[in-house]
Formats: C-alpha cells, sequence, structure tokens
C-alpha cells in the first residue's frame, strides 16, 4: 500500500513537467485554437521522441510496456499544460487496439502510433450522448470483403487531425445476451465520410461525424464480430481515467495560479492571500485536486492490474467533474475581473476543464453506475472491498 | 503506486477478525454498553491485555520498548478491525508518537510497554475555558520548584480525564516569551494529590448514546490543578519546547483508522440500511435522489479513505506532513457532517427518534450522530484552523 508515485514514477513525471514547461508554453495552446489542424506537428514528434506515445504500449510493438498508471502520470502532466495536442484520442483508440486488435493490426498500427506517425481518434457517442450500448445506431452492414457503414457521430474529438477512427457501429440488434455492437478501424479519408467542427467552450476541434455508405474492409473490425461492446465499455473507461488525470494536472496548475495570484495581489494593504477567507478557499482548491487525483490514480491502477475498476473510474469522474470545476471557478474569483479578460491566459485553464466535465460521462451518469454497484446486489457494502458495477 | 494490501497483510486482517469474532463475546460487548467505548472495564482490559501478547498494539513501535518494529500500514490494519468493532486500540491517539519523538529513554521505557499492555492511557489536557481553536494561549501554570513543578490552573473538555491512568498536560512554564515558546508537556499520574476531575455532560447524555454512535460522548470533563506537585522527569521534551513536542503528537491524531471510521461508518450503514429496510414502503434503495446522493457520498467517503491512506504511506516512508494531515482532517470530518446530515433527508421523519422512542431507527444512533457529528469538525483542531494551517504551512501564504 503506497498511494504516492514511486521514485520512479515520480521520476517520468518531473521530467515530463520539464519538457513541457519550455516546450508547451500558454501561446501554443492559444495558437492552436486557431489552427484547422489543431496541434503543432512539431510537439508530436518531440513527444514521440521522449517515449511518450508508446509508454504503455505493448514492447512486442515497439512500446515501453510500462503500467497504465505511467501514461496517467503523463497524461496529468500534458493537462497541467493544457498541451493541445491529440494525446489522449490517440491513446484511448491505440490502447483498445493493443487490447482487441489482431496480431496483425498491431503489427501495422502501433509502432506508427510509437514513432508519431499515426494519429488517431474514436467515435462512441451519436444524438443521445449517453455511454450505453442502446445508444448506438450507426450501422455497419456486411457486403463481400466489406462493411457498409451509416449514420452519424457526435462530439469526436481530433476528427481533423487523425488518419484513422475506432468506431463502434450496430452490427446486429440487441439481444438480452449480447448488445450487437461492433468496432471499425476507419480510414478518416474515405469516400462517403463528411465531418462538420463543432464550436465548442475549449475551442478544441470536435467534429460531427456523417457516415454515408463508407465501405471498411473487414480487415479493419478489431475484435469479434457482435462482440464489442465489452471492448467499448473498456475504452470508455480507460479513457474516462485518463480524462481525469488531465482535468486533475490543469486543475491543479490552475489552482496554483490562484494562489500565486493572491499571494501577490495587494488590496486593502495587503496581499489579499493573507486574509482568510481567501487562504480558506485556495485551502478547498487544493483539497478537492487531491482526492480528484486519489481516485483517479486508484482508477488507473486499478486498470493497470487488470481488476474490475468501473467503480473507480466513476468514483474519480464524478467527483473530478464536479470538484475540478469548483477549483477552476474558484481560481476565476480570486482573479476578479482579470480572469474575465481574454489576453490574460488563466481562461485557458477554465474554458477546458469546465469543458471536460461534460465528456465522457457527467457526474449523473456516473453517479448512476456508482449507485448501481451499491444498491443494486445483494450483501453488505464496506468501504476498501472491491464492488463491481452489475451488469 | 499500489493500492493493494500485501497477502501477509490481508492474512493479518483475517486473524484479527479471527479474534475479534472468538473474544468480542456478548459479555464483552455489554460492559463496552455500559462503560462507553474508550473506557476500559475488567473485561475488555484482559481483551488488551491478550492483544498485547499478540504484539497487535504498536506495531510499528521499536522493540526495544515492547512493540514490533513493524509497519505502520500493519498498524492501521489492526486498528481499523478493532474500531469497526467498537474497540480503540492504542495506535495515533495514545500519546506515544510524541513519546517516541521526544521522551527519555525512562520515559519510553515506562509508558510505551504500559501503553501497549493495557495499563496506560492518557487524558488529553490541551484545551481550557479561554484557549480552543487558539491552543498557544492557554494559562495552566507550572512553576519550577527544586527538583519539582507546581502545577494550578483548570483544563475544559478533558474527554478522558475520568477513566485515563495518566495526563498529558500542556503548561506555561515561561509567561515571559513568545505564547508557543513558553509552554511544556507533562506526563503523570491523574490520581496524583490536587487534581480534581469534575463531569460536563453533553447534549448526548439524555438518553446516553447509544454504542454504535459514531460521534461524541455522554460525557467530558473539567480538570483543576490546585498546586499539584510533580517531579520534573514528568516533563515530555525540553522545558519550554511543548508547543512543538504537542504538534508532533496531535499531527500523528488527526490521522488514522479511528479519525477516517468516524467519518465513513455512516455511509456503509446508510447503504446497507437502505438495502435491506423498505421503511414504511419508501423505497429508498429505488429512489432516484437517494441513490445520486449516496453515490456522491460514496465517492467522498472513498477520498476519506485514500486521503487515510496517504498520510499512512508518508507516514511508512518516513516523510513529514506539510499539509496532508490538516488536508484529512478537513475533508473527512465535514464529509461526516454532510452524510449525517443527508441521512435525516433520506429517513425523515425516523431520523429524529432516539433510542428508547417506539419506532426508533438502528437504536436511535441516527438521531445521536445528528447531535454529535458537527463537533468532529472542532475537536482536534477545528477545521477553520486546519485551513489556515493548509494555506499558511501548506501553500505557504502569508499571515499579513
Amino acid at each position: 500500500m503506497d498511494v504516492l508515485p514511486n521514485e520512479e514514477e515520480q521520476m517520468v513525471k518531473n521530467l515530463a513537467r520539464e519538457f513541457l514547461e519550455t516546450e508547451c508554453p500558454p501561446s501554443l495552446a492559444r495558437e492552436m485554437e486557431k489552427d484547422d489542424l489543431g496541434y503543432p506537428p512539431e510537439l508530436w514528434r518531440q513527444m514521440a521522441g521522449l517515449g511518450w506515445l508508446g509508454i504503455s504500449l505493448p514492447e512486442q510493438y515497439g512500446g515501453q510496456g510500462l503500467p497504465l498508471t505511467y501514461l496517467g502520470l503523463i497524461t496529468e502532466e500534458l493537462g497541467r499544460v493544457i498541451a493541445p495536442v491529440p494525446f489522449h484520442s490517440t491513446m484511448v483508440a491505440a490502447l483498445t487496439i493493443a487490447e482487441a486488435g489482431n496480431d496483425r493490426q498491431k503489427q501495422d498500427l502501433l509502432p506508427r502510433v510509437g514513432s508519431g506517425d499515426l494519429v488517431l481518434t474514436w467515435a462512441f457517442s451519436e444524438e443521445n450522448p449517453r455511454y450505453l450500448p442502446e445508444t448506438i445506431h450507426c450501422q455497419a452492414v456486411e457486403d463481400g470483403d466489406n462493411f457498409v457503414l451509416n449514420g452519424a457521430k457526435m462530439f469526436v474529438d481530433n476528427f481533423v487531425a487523425a488518419e484513422k477512427c475506432l468506431v463502434a457501429c450496430r452490427t446486429a440488434p440487441a439481444t438480452d445476451g449480447n448488445a450487437g455492437i461492433s468496432l471499425l478501424l476507419v480510414d478518416a479519408g474515405s469516400a462517403g465520410i463528411s465531418q462538420i467542427p463543432l464550436t465548442t467552450l475549449a475551442k478544441d476541434k470536435q467534429s460531427k461525424v456523417t457516415f454515408d455508405n463508407v465501405r471498411v474492409p473487414k480487415a479493419n473490425l478489431v475484435g469479434e464480430l457482435n462482440q464489442g461492446w465489452p471492448v467499448a465499455q473498456n475504452m470508455l473507461d480507460r479513457g474516462t481515467a485518463l480524462l481525469c488525470a488531465q482535468m486533475v494536472g490543469a486543475a491543479r496548475k490552475d489552482a496554483e495560479m490562484g494562489i500565486e495570484y493572491a499571494k501577490n495581489r495587494v488590496a486593502f494593504g495587503r496581499p489579499i492571500g493573507a486574509f482568510q477567507s481567501v487562504q480558506h478557499m485556495c485551502a478547498d482548491m487544493i483539497l478537492w485536486v487531491d482526492g480528484g487525483q486519489l481516485l483517479t490514480y486508484e482508477a488507473l491502477w486499478k486498470m493497470d492490474q487488470g481488476l474490475p475498476a468501473a467503480m473507480e473510474v466513476s468514483q474519480a469522474k464524478s467527483f473530478c467533474n464536479d470538484r475540478c470545476e469548483a477549483v477552476v471557478r474558484t481560481s476565476q474569483v480570486l482573479h476578479g475581473g482579470m480572469g474575465f479578460m481574454m489576453e490574460f491566459d488563466l481562461h485557458l485553464w477554465y474554458r477546458r476543464v469546465t469543458a471536460w466535465t461534460m465528456r465522457l460521462g457527467t457526474s449523473f451518469e456516473h453517479r448512476a453506475r456508482i449507485s448501481r454497484a451499491l444498491l443494486d446486489q445483494p450483501g453488505q457494502v464496506r468501504l476498501g472491498m472491491n464492488l463491481e458495477v452489475p451488469a | 503506486m499500489d493500492f493493494a494490501y500485501t497477502p501477509e497483510q490481508e492474512q493479518l486482517r483475517e486473524e484479527v477478525r479471527v479474534f475479534i469474532k472468538e473474544n468480542l463475546d456478548d459479555d464483552v460487548r455489554q460492559e463496552i454498553e455500559e462503560l462507553g467505548i474508550r473506557r476500559r472495564g475488567p473485561k475488555v482490559r484482559e481483551l488488551y491485555r491478550k492483544l498485547g501478547e499478540r504484539g497487535w498494539v504498536g506495531i510499528s513501535w521499536p522493540k526495544e520498548y515492547g512493540g514490533q518494529g513493524g509497519s505502520r500500514i500493519d498498524q492501521y490494519i489492526v486498528e481499523e478491525e478493532f474500531a469497526r468493532a467498537g474497540i480503540s486500540v492504542g495506535g495515533a491517539g495514545s500519546g506515544a508518537p510524541a513519546i517516541l519523538a521526544a521522551g527519555t529513554e525512562e520515559q519510553k521505557n515506562y509508558f510505551l510497554p504500559g501503553l501497549i499492555r493495557g495499563e496506560i492511557s492518557f487524558a488529553l489536557g490541551f484545551t481550557e475555558p479561554q484557549a480552543g481553536a487558539d491552543l498557544a494561549s492557554l494559562q495552566c501554570r507550572a512553576v519550577r520548584d527544586g527538583d519539582e513543578y507546581v502545577i494550578n490552573g483548570q483544563k475544559m473538555f478533558t474527554t478522558a480525564a475520568h477513566y485515563a491512568s495518566h495526563i498529558y498536560l500542556m503548561a506555561r512554564t515561561d509567561p515571559e516569551a513568545p505564547k508557543h515558546r513558553g509552554i511544556s508537556i507533562f506526563l503523570f499520574p491523574m490520581d496524583t494529590e490536587g487534581v480534581t476531575v469534575r463531569p460536563l455532560w453533553t447534549i448526548q447524555n439524555d438518553p446516553p448514546a447509544p454504542a454504535g454512535t459514531t460521534y461524541g460522548d455522554a460525557r467530558t470533563n473539567e480538570v483543576f490543578f490546585e498546586d499539584v506537585r510533580v517531579p520534573a522527569s514528568c516533563m515530555l521534551g525540553d522545558e519550554n519546547m511543548g508547543w512543538y513536542v504537542g504538534a508532533m503528537g496531535l499531527n500523528l491524531d488527526r490521522v488514522g483508522a479511528s479519525r477516517y471510521l468516524i467519518s465513513v461508518q455512516r455511509d456503509e450503514d446508510i447503504v446497507n440500511y437502505v438495502k435491506s429496510n423498505d421503511l414504511g414502503g419508501m423505497n429508498l434503495a429505488e429512489d432516484t435522489s437517494v441513490r445520486d446522493r449516496i453515490a456522491e457520498l460514496w465517492t467522498e467517503a472513498q477520498v476519506c479513505r485514500l486521503m487515510t491512506m496517504r498520510s499512512m504511506s508518508l507516514v511508512e516512508k518516513g516523510g513529514n506532513f506539510t499539509y496532508e494531515g490538516s488536508a484529512e482532517k478537513v475533508f473527512a470530518p465535514e464529509h461526516g457532517i454532510r452524510t449525517t446530515e443527508t441521512i435525516a433527508q433520506i429517513l425523515g421523519p425516523y431520523a429524529q427518534l432516539l433510542n428508547g422512542s417506539e419506532d426508533a431507527v438502528e437504536e436511535g444512533v441516527f438521531a445521536h450522530n445528528l447531535m454529535g457529528a458537527f463537533q468532529s469538525g472542532i475537536n482536534h483542531g477545528s477545521t477553520q484552523v486546519m485551513r489556515d494551517q493548509i494555506a499558511r504551512r501548506g501553500l505557504g501564504m502569508p499571515r499579513s
């Protein structure tokens, strides 16, 4: 039992922080908000050179094979500097290919991910953006060596930057024992795909993607036909835990900026940070980020150990949604009117963390999952026990 | 990172559970019921002796003083299992951390084995009528006279004073020095001549809080010192350094199994309760609002657990707290209060029924907790003072 990063983990985290503090200033995030691609390829190549893109991918496919917790720590540091890179979307898709793909797919794709040559994304949400199999209406029908894909996906991250997109689609009607979902890796440039960019709070690159008779080779099926729901659940849980790490990193930096500002801003003849009401706001920010961080680390660790982690993921995301939002709002309040000004950098963090609270599950969705685990199965509960979310 | 206990630790937990099952029989439970959780009658003392034999008290203390030189996590496991069974086992609140850090050889050799055998327990003589949150302004006076000190003054809210064997007293030894630098700590028997204990009854005394009440006590005390003469060797640490010696102990007293469980046991209780009782047909387990709130509280309780584990992890590595102990002492009590108050809204009017009342839920435990929960945010450093410490010590914020 040691809930803190060990020496090696801390070293990886420190090195990432050192690199990003010089190579990824807030001006880059600001610049990329207006960029068509949304990320600087040079920074992406540097990240590949540092081994980050393959850090938790299997060694036999060019990765470093390090535990998911390491990927979490890198993601946390990227969140800290609100790095405008398609890291999260690429990792979520790549880890799913590593988990469920066949050897040829892994051979073809994962080394390219690690070397920075392949940007990926994934698409689950549709018009009803709940993370449930019944919301999937995008349909893939077999036709010779291909599937023919029709439908629309919402809130697809970095679609404009991605070469390929892992799409959750319906290949069979849902029955009692089977959700009828499959995962297809679709070339983003395929004929019949159109995308409409969404204008978002975070000014990130999200798209509504429409598939109109898009032909996808059967060789691009990731995992078994119609057996995609459990794989998608793992994908969503991993993606959620990594997003929490990103939120925790960004929220902590945001809190630190608020604390620093309070130490220096003078009002009523003293730094406002000398007032207890302000000090207590600062203390609360740190409590909230710490809580989110601990929950996130536990979720990542459990997933890495192959233990059921749905409960831990939902705990982390529901808590981060509420408390990281409270952190960035509190920091805005500490900054007074300055934080509201476009020229001041603080809003870059505020808008992103706020937007991330709505991605990969709202607090209500995650708490619904937690309550199922607590209340919808027999037996007494006890903190510290392993609790699974019933199907 | 490693969020699991080792197989050996899991086995230790199992052994402790078996021991509790075999030894905590109805007789012992009745004694606890009659005397309260922390007060030890002959049966509990016998239980405590057996615990000492097994080496389960002070596991992390050095072998030379009767401990096992073992892991703080192991000690936590034992403390948690016993706290869940309603028994407080040594650990952080015992005064031992400060004795280990600042005591003389003679003091360590006397107190630590005594604590392990259950023969010694401390009442914490800190608070005074005019010195609560601002503890360093305490007035209780100790004046050197040859090889002795003469103590005069009053302590308040000294909860264990009527059953503890010794007092862990903070008194002023230099009234001229700045307030933090004129305080010393004395350890001496409660039955020393000139010590008088008077009961203070709390709002939980009518009717007395039932066993299983998480918060508060039916009784606390005020203690008067009139020309109490104690040998100079009773002083813990150096003269006038008592504030800093005490801070070491208090920091560790704020964390650990009992603080954690006080704050989260109601979360388990409410889940288990609504699962097995429909309470007049309310079907609370199916109520969407109730489900959402319960999930939220459960998540906060997990944060309490992880903050406790963070403190344990830091202690285990030999690291010092900067703000982590204070963080736990803010988050956990405030969470516990939220849970207690939310339970009132979940159970509705049933939650007001005290023990002895017709239709009381769980013998009135929920109602008693509503009376006592808020004070978990006050004792051992209020959450407001803790936030000051997080901000000043942890975040380096200015005093002026």
